[in-house]
């Protein structure tokens, strides 16, 4: 009997007349591609190093050339004119502890100073083990100092290491009976594409995306002073919360594709389909609207509600991925499993990385985390209207 | 007890309401003991009571909001019961309903043709039906046309509430239900407000319901209902309930020199008395059996027994009065009751 239309039309108006939450939702993603758009800046693959060499053979010259024996000199040299990711900044021959010392802790400081990224050391015996090898098999430890806090820097230099130590080998006729692993990186961005962009889009997309839409959400029930007074009417809880589903997912399109534009704008490097992209997108936001949609449900006023979706919001970004699942207790990886988060940023990675399809396995997830928790919120606004008294 | 207006034919009766209780569980926890009473067509009903008394108890189970475990009783609504569920649709498009906050009725943020419009499409009203309807309403109610268009938060408190009225009445309802409509406005503005709805009532011709504790709504009221602790002390028209008062409410009002219990025992125990009630300092006021008669006796009385009279009026009891003194002897009468053990 009640006109769907009319419920629909009121929620816009509501979301018209909050001009704040409306500037966050449409804002906050075109401003974070921006910036991202427009940092040229790539990951840190390229390092500047500093070598400390504790072969006791001297160096006759200031800086080794490729006409000196001495192995220590050769590796320096290669690192400084022979490898993509690393540059010699300064290098230094210590042959006793003290010399050996201040270089240490002159290294160190550039380190810190962010003068250098790496700085290595070489052993004592560097040149007579190299010698050595070409007979059998012994083992040479080089030791190599980096920054521990930055992450992707340790990953990244355990990699890069492998460029200037093949290129020694080769150089110094250590190649029998071994096999050299050149790595290579198969989902690159490719160099002339804005690397932080494409990078981090697949991963804070669905972050921004959901996180915004349950946030705008997430006061739809619980802050309408006149929804009570409409149970008096011959309007039915599955049409309140069906013309606000049907409006804030209405919202969240509109969100969605503005951000897909600008994503477009920027030049998005997208191996596979844009319109699985899209979709994925889409997905991801109808699932922070249903999620949204239950934490309005189920909060008494706009203060709990606002507490119950920072407390979820911290959750989801806990078990987004941000954490590797390995790195969990089992029991604890599960919530990376059950929760959207990880799903979105896996099929965002591998369309617009690997050129793959959707994988309908975390669509499927995804989704169903959607329509679990607006049934949920049906069931949670209809007990709670049903069993509480109406205040009107 | 009885069924009040038991003499209405049924199809004059809007509300038909028959030994209700409601309780929380029922039969434990009653708030409503046994109320029964009828509300015909094109009435202004007002159920008044104080805080407590169980006003909205009853506008509850009428308008669908208590499930039928929690009370028993023979209960029509527009000829609809709000027992089964399957009938709460139905009964709910027939009636109009005016919480006591505008907050509860209003989107402040969206302006009063608006508002009218989303209520009216509830009821599946098409939006130009809606908005013509809207206009009449909001032009019977004063509402002014120039803040038809605004937000509604700029609007006065009391274009609010008619606006409130306004929404209430967009179905063309054949009840329209008004819970404490004079809450929250200044004492000056009372009047306009129970005004406005006694123009509504007047220009449609619709049956409605209010429950409220502020007694000047029995000014407009065709019948009155005085609830206390859940029960129905009276059920009538307000003139019909005053004029039950001894000598059909007519008051002598005596301003006593020191008045004092003494003096007011002495004043009770004049044999044509029937009721004294102190208001003010000084004032008394007398309820006696043939008042035009007794008058002059309660005089020679007070000046016998050295009661010294400064001023004397005479007056009528106004339902406030009525509903005090009503209020009053249920008191005295549950006191007695309690001091007698409960028998």
């Amino acid at each position: 009997m009640s006109d769907l239309g009319g419920l629909i039309r009121k929620e816009f108006g509501r979301i018209r007349s909050d001009k704040r939450s409306l500037v966050l939702l449409f804002a906050i993603p075109i401003i974070l591609i921006v910036v991202l758009g427009l940092t040229a800046g790539g990951t840190t693959t390229f390092f500047n190093a500093s070598i400390i060499s504790k072969d006791s053979i001297e160096c006759s010259g200031e800086f080794p050339d490729n006409t000196s024996s001495e192995y220590a000199y050769s590796f320096m040299s290669i690192v400084k004119n022979n490898c993509t990711a690393f540059g010699l900044k300064t290098n230094y021959t210590a042959t006793d502890e003290s010399s050996f010392q201040n270089a240490k802790s002159e290294c160190s400081n550039l380190l810190k100073s962010e003068v250098i990224d790496i700085y290595i050391i070489l052993p004592e015996n560097f040149s007579e083990v190299v010698e050595a090898s070409k007979n059998g098999s012994i083992n040479i430890y080089i030791t190599y100092y980096i920054d521990g806090s930055d992450m992707t820097a340790v990953q990244a230099a355990e990699v890069a290491l492998m460029e200037p130590l093949a290129f020694f080998r080769m150089q110094a006729g250590l190649l029998e009976n071994m096999t050299q692993v050149i790595p290579y990186t198969e989902f690159d961005v490719p160099s002339w594409k804005t690397q932080i962009l494409n990078y981090a889009l697949p991963m804070m997309l669905p972050l921004i995306i959901l996180g915004l839409d349950m946030n705008l959400t997430s006061l739809s029930i619980v802050s309408e002073g006149p929804l009570p007074r409409m149970l008096l009417t011959p309007t039915g809880r599955r049409e309140i919360v069906l013309s606000k589903l049907i409006s804030y997912s209405a919202v969240m399109f509109l969100q969605v594709t503005e951000v897909f534009t600008a994503i477009a704008i920027f030049d998005l490097y997208c191996l596979g389909s844009l319109f699985d992209f899209y979709l994925v997108l889409l997905v991801t936001g109808f699932c922070g609207v249903t999620m949204g949609l239950f934490i309005s449900a189920i909060s008494t006023t706009e203060q709990v509600a606002n507490q119950i979706y920072l407390m979820m919001f911290i959750v989801l970004v806990m078990f987004s991925g941000f954490m590797p699942a390995e790195l969990l207790p089992p029991w604890m990886g599960v919530f990376i499993d059950i929760l959207p988060l990880g799903h979105s940023m896996e099929l965002l990675s591998n369309i617009a990385l690997k050129g793959l399809g959707i994988d309908e396995f975390h669509l499927s997830v995804v989704l169903g985390i959607a329509i679990l928790f607006l049934a949920i919120a049906y069931i949670a606004y209809a007990l709670k209207t049903k069993l509480k008294k109406l205040e009107v | 007890m009885a069924t009040k207006n038991s003499e209405l034919s049924s199809s004059e009766i809007k509300i038909s309401v028959k030994h209700l209780n409601v309780g929380f569980p029922l039969g434990e926890k009653q708030i409503i003991k046994d109320v029964s009473f009828d509300v015909k067509k094109g009435e202004i009903n007002g159920f008044l009571g104080i805080s407590g008394a169980g006003k909205t108890t009853i506008i509850r189970v009428l308008t669908c909001q208590i499930p039928k475990k929690n009370w028993e009783g023979e209960v029509t609504v527009a000829k609809i019961s709000p027992e089964k569920k399957s009938n709460h649709r139905e009964l709910l498009s027939k009636i109009g309903y005016v919480p006591q906050l505008e907050n509860l009725n209003l989107y402040y943020d969206l302006t009063p043709m608006v508002n009218v419009e989303i209520f009216a499409s509830n009821y599946g009203i098409d939006k130009d039906i809606a908005v013509k309807k809207a206009q009449d309403l909001l032009s019977i109610l004063d509402v002014p046309e120039d803040t038809w268009y605004n937000k509604t938060r700029s609007l006065s408190g009391g274009e609010k509430k008619r606006l409130s009225f306004a929404i209430g009445m967009i179905n063309d309802p054949d009840i329209l239900f008004l819970d404490e409509p004079t809450t929250g406005v200044d004492a000056a503005k009372r009047y306009d407000v129970l005004s406005y709805l006694k123009k509504i009532n007047r220009n449609t011709g619709t049956t409605m319901m209010i429950i409220t504790h502020d007694l000047e709504a029995a000014h407009i009221c065709d019948t009155v209902a005085i609830l206390r602790a859940g029960k129905l002390l009276e059920y009538g028209d307000p003139k019909g309930l005053i004029s039950s008062l001894p000598s059909q409410g007519q008051i002598a009002r005596l301003t006593i020199e020191d008045l004092d219990r003494n003096k007011i025992n002495k004043v009770r125990d004049f044999a044509p008395v029937k009721k004294v009630m102190r208001s003010g300092n000084e004032i008394l006021e007398v309820f006696m059996e043939d008042f035009d008669i007794n008058l002059s006796k309660l005089v020679e009385y007070c000046i016998h027994n050295d009661i010294k009279i400064i001023s004397l009026s005479r007056d009528e009891a106004t339902f406030r009065r009525y509903f005090q003194i009503r209020i009053k002897e249920e008191e005295e009468r549950e006191q007695r009751f309690e001091q007698g053990g409960g028998h």
